[in-house]
């Protein structure tokens, strides 16, 4: 699989239109229902290459613009979550910078 | 010889990934899955509280903390990152403050108008873009419409053919029965023709006929047998005088 391929399990003539947000290989339990002792085998079974966890972020993104920036109607809060984001974002890069300027000695 | 080589291993190669395609779907019998997998539909957005949070991560708490328990774990996060100083009051702090005053403000006074005008921009981009779609689906249904009435009138060409073959036939039938009219009064003629001359001859003889032995009885008669038919007339007139009287 190279750069700008399909994911090797998406088949058009099953899955139809290639849908960015949506996971095509075999599903496993979701996150969510994940119990707590079987957290460590769940995170066992991932897949962690490069190309997985970069298709991961690029499943979550896309689900992100489906949600909040695809819709006809979208409204202003995709760019606020986006403004909120990249403000926190830049405070934790710069956090080693932003620590010298505390008041108090003693929290 | 080498580039045949590496032609084949190419060949080997793509074989084997388009193989792996084959394996990755075989758990699928290769039709379409239109239950697991159906086709994305453009929904609504998504719904926010304070402008930007997922209502999703409210209704997370909600079982657990009840209605107000987000806000009070906001809350209590926010007190805990600025008691330790996690998030630094600096200056940038206040320009932050005075910046998002002013968003709101901005949303609030601009937002209603500007969503208004921007829907109505989305509805006419649609409309637009629709537009092209809706006229040629038009003009095709329109283009099929004279194609059956096309295909009606050239049923009635047929029909007016076949009028004009009957016709045809009709005109074929009286020019037939005139010829054969024709023939007949020309038969019909020569035959009257024909009685007729029969006719003629027949009396012209027997006129000639009648002369010639009037004439020759006539010719046969002698003065004597003249004089005694006289006679013989005078005599049975005055007999029969004498008979009346």
């Amino acid at each position: 699989m190279a750069i700008g391929d399909y994911p090797k399990e998406y088949n058009p003539a099953v899955h139809g239109p290639y849908d960015p947000a949506r996971y095509y290989g075999k599903p496993d339990t979701p996150f969510g229902q994940v119990k707590l002792s079987e957290l460590g085998s769940w995170f066992g079974r991932r897949n962690k290459t490069p190309q997985a966890i970069a298709g991961a972020f690029s499943r979550a993104w896309w689900r992100w613009q489906h949600k909040y920036m695809q819709p006809k109607k979208a409204g202003v809060a995709p760019f606020f979550q986006l403004l909120v984001g990249s403000m926190t974002f830049f405070y934790a890069i710069n956090y080693g910078k932003m620590k010298h300027h505390r008041n108090y000695k003693y929290h | 010889m080498l580039s045949r080589a590496a032609l084949r291993t190419v060949a080997a190669r793509q074989s084997a990934s388009t193989a792996l395609v084959a394996r990755g779907s075989a758990t699928d019998s290769g039709v379409r899955d239109e239950k697991n997998f159906p086709r994305p539909v453009r929904g609504e957005p998504g719904k926010v509280r304070l402008g930007f949070i997922p209502e999703e991560w409210f209704q997370f708490f909600h079982s657990k903390t009840g209605v107000t328990g987000p806000y009070t774990f906001g809350v209590g996060l926010a007190t805990y990152l600025f008691s330790k100083e996690i998030y630094v009051l600096e200056h940038e702090y206040y320009t932050g403050l005075s910046l998002l005053v002013m968003v709101y403000i901005a949303t609030k006074k601009f937002g209603p108008n500007l969503a208004a005008w921007l829907d109505k921009e989305v509805e006419s981009v649609e409309k637009d873009w629709n537009a092209g779609r809706q006229q040629t689906i038009t003009d095709l249904q329109e283009a099929i419409e004279n194609e059956k009435k096309a295909q009606w009138r050239a049923q009635g060409q047929e029909q007016l053919i076949e009028a004009k073959k009957e016709n045809v036939l009709l005109q074929l039938e009286a020019a037939y029965r005139e010829r054969v009219m024709n023939a007949y009064s020309e038969v019909k003629r020569r035959l009257d023709y024909q009685l007729e001359k029969a006719n003629v001859e027949r009396r012209l003889s027997q006129k000639h006929m009648v002369e010639w032995i009037v004439a020759n009885v006539t010719k046969a008669i002698t003065p004597d047998q003249e004089k005694q038919t006289l006679d013989r007339c005078i005599a049975d007139l005055s007999a029969l005088a004498a008979a009346r009287k």
